[in-house]
């Protein structure tokens, strides 16, 4: 035997409390993982391939606050700025669903390849899609889910506009950060049931990264004491502002996984103080033959620290293999298409066990410290 | 100075405890010589002081005053850590109630002491070896303090406190769990370790019986050596 062994033999002892700490502990930091990834995911959104050029131009009173289409031959005057396309929420349900499961925008089809290079498709589907009024062209995500395929026809009912639309699917593309949406002609939407005039806002594709700040400020100027005004900002800016309507949801998921840690110490204290009690008597024998303060504390904390640690492998790794192998999408209908186990988030979750291990030892180990033997050998007597 | 031929030398030993508001006094003033390889016996009635003077010769309880040395240290000096190398390597002890570690084997526990000295694996085996066949228990070895009677319980205690071959052995009424059978058995081995090893006994008891396997007997009464 050498002190390792002894450690896990004592670690061991109860084997139904040394299972059930460690799934606490396991189950709670699968929690923390999950926690900390939805809070990543939610405030740091996947950024496209071509994000770094892209200005979104939005209604400065709102974003649900329509734009004029006057604005486009503007803008497009406008030094550095490379294309321009309107981005106009269509809000259609399909078929009988309760609500709405993608998203789909009306836009400038000729001007979408080069405003959003990361959406791939083929150069044939690219046609099919600019050639067709009534084409539209959709993820892979969700064409997959509804097992759309070119050349099929599909009826969506507007929840914006009054009626509803028949689009014919030309093609499935993938390659950005959100494969669900689907994309069709503004002109489509405004020569049927549209409000012919007015868009939802406009994306625009400045030439070079040095255009991005002259072209955010010349096209908030452009229409600054207008009817509408505007709120030009880069992709990331905006896609940080749309976030910010979630509500302070970084606060609320922070409090949870600060309360979540708490628990988590509470019981871990709570399981080894309780374990070392029982064997006060014991470690008093040890006392007495020859085993020293810093030699009780290591045996307690390396108990501890196995519980703990133990328990933050199983539930790092269970999240980890849960979101990385699992189909997030599926598992959360849709609300995260991505749902990345950084080492980050593992290597904080990682520091909480083991800082949980060594927490959770300390109180037995001061009442170790403190206990002579004679009085550590009457207990249970 | 401890005279010669004594491994336990007591001068003017006194602990009084304070309980509340009232100091108890469990020993008074004694004074006491323990020669080398003598099995000494301790009696007296419960509350006598006994037990806490077992304590402080083998180094866990600290007196009031006085000195007490063995083999020419001055435990009440020694500081914790001191105090606890010290026991590792002079005293075994060994307890009414066994106190062996449930989670481990008798050669197990056994070696516990030994893990503190450094020596190899193979060392350590064979001394445990040693002290389990001393004992009578080598064909128990591998069997867990549940998995053995009372006696054998016992005897795996001794084993665990002669395995570092100390020159002291405290044991505090020993045979108080045991049946009369077990409790010849484990007395015997006392005997014989401090007949044929040389090591110094000192044990407590109440029992005249298990006294009487003891080279010298004293009795203390309220905190006094009466004879």
């Amino acid at each position: 035997m050498n002190i390792p062994t002894f450690i896990i033999k004592n670690a061991l002892r109860n084997k139904r409390r040394a299972v059930l700490s460690v799934l606490s502990v396991a189950a709670s930091l699968f929690l923390l993982v999950t926690l900390l990834v939805a809070l990543r995911e939610l405030t740091s959104p996947p950024e496209g391939l071509g994000a770094a050029l892209r200005v979104a131009v939005r209604n400065k009173i709102s974003i649900t606050n329509p734009l004029p289409a006057r604005q486009r031959p503007i803008i497009e005057h406008i030094s550095g700025v490379e294309a321009v396309t309107p981005f106009t929420w269509f809000g259609g349900k399909y078929q009988n669903e309760e609500g709405m499961t993608f998203a789909q925008f009306a836009l400038d089809a000729k001007m979408m390849r080069r405003l959003f290079v990361d959406l791939k498709m083929t150069d044939a589907e690219w046609q099919a899609f600019t050639d067709e009024k009534t084409a539209a062209i959709i993820g892979k995500v969700t064409a997959d889910k509804y097992k759309f395929k070119a050349g099929d026809r599909i009826t969506l009912d507007s929840t914006v506009y009054p009626g509803a639309l028949q689009f014919k699917i030309a093609g499935i593309y993938h390659g950005t950060a959100d494969d669900r949406n689907m994309f069709f002609h503004q002109d489509y939407l405004d020569d049927s049931i549209g409000i012919p005039g007015q868009v939802g806002m406009w994306w625009l594709k400045v030439k070079t990264i040095d255009d991005m700040p002259g072209v955010i400020a010349a096209v908030n100027k452009a229409f600054a004491n207008t009817s509408a005004e505007v709120r030009a900002e880069s992709e990331r800016a905006f896609q940080l502002g749309f976030i910010s309507m979630w509500g302070n949801i970084k606060v609320l998921i922070s409090s949870i996984c600060t309360v979540v840690v708490f628990t988590l110490v509470l019981v871990s204290a709570s399981t080894m103080s309780m374990a070392i009690r029982e064997r006060f008597r014991e470690l008093a024998i040890l006392k007495a033959i020859g085993f020293q303060r810093r030699e009780l504390f290591t045996l307690i904390l390396a108990e501890s620290f196995g519980l703990t640690v133990a328990g933050g492998l199983l539930g790092i790794g269970g999240a980890y293999a849960l979101f990385t192998f699992g189909d997030i999408s599926k598992m959360t209908h849709g609300i995260f298409i991505a749902f990345e186990v950084t080492p980050k988030i593992m290597g904080t979750a990682a520091l909480v066990a083991a800082s949980l291990g060594i927490i959770a030892s300390i109180a037995p180990s001061i009442a170790v410290a403190r206990m002579s033997v004679v009085n550590g050998l009457k207990t249970l007597d | 100075m401890t005279a010669k031929g004594n491994i336990v030398t007591i001068r003017n030993l006194s602990k009084i405890y304070r309980q509340g508001e009232i100091n108890v006094t469990a020993l008074d003033n004694v004074s006491l010589d323990i020669a080398a390889g003598e099995f000494l016996t301790l009696m007296g009635p419960s509350g006598s002081g006994k037990s806490t003077l077992l304590h402080i010769i083998a180094g866990i309880d600290r007196p009031t005053s006085g000195e007490c040395q063995v083999q020419n240290i001055d435990v009440t000096q020694l500081d914790e850590s001191q105090l606890a190398d010290w026991r590792n390597q002079n005293v075994g002890f060994v307890f009414q109630t066994f106190n062996l570690i449930p989670v481990l084997t008798a050669q197990e526990n056994v070696e516990l002491p030994l893990l503190l000295m450094k020596l190899s694996s193979e060392q350590r085996r064979r001394r445990v070896a040693a002290a389990l066949e001393l004992v009578g228990l080598a064909d128990r070895a591998r069997h867990l303090p549940r998995q053995l009677s009372g006696g054998q319980e016992q005897r795996a205690a001794i084993a665990r406190a002669l395995v570092t071959d100390p020159a002291l052995i405290v044991a505090d009424e020993p045979t108080g769990n045991l049946d009369s059978h077990s409790a010849q058995e484990v007395l015997g081995v006392l005997q014989t370790l401090s007949r044929n090893a040389g090591k110094t006994v000192i044990m407590v008891t109440h029992d005249p019986k298990a006294a009487a396997f003891g080279s010298r007997s004293i009795h203390l009464e309220k905190g006094e050596l009466t004879a």
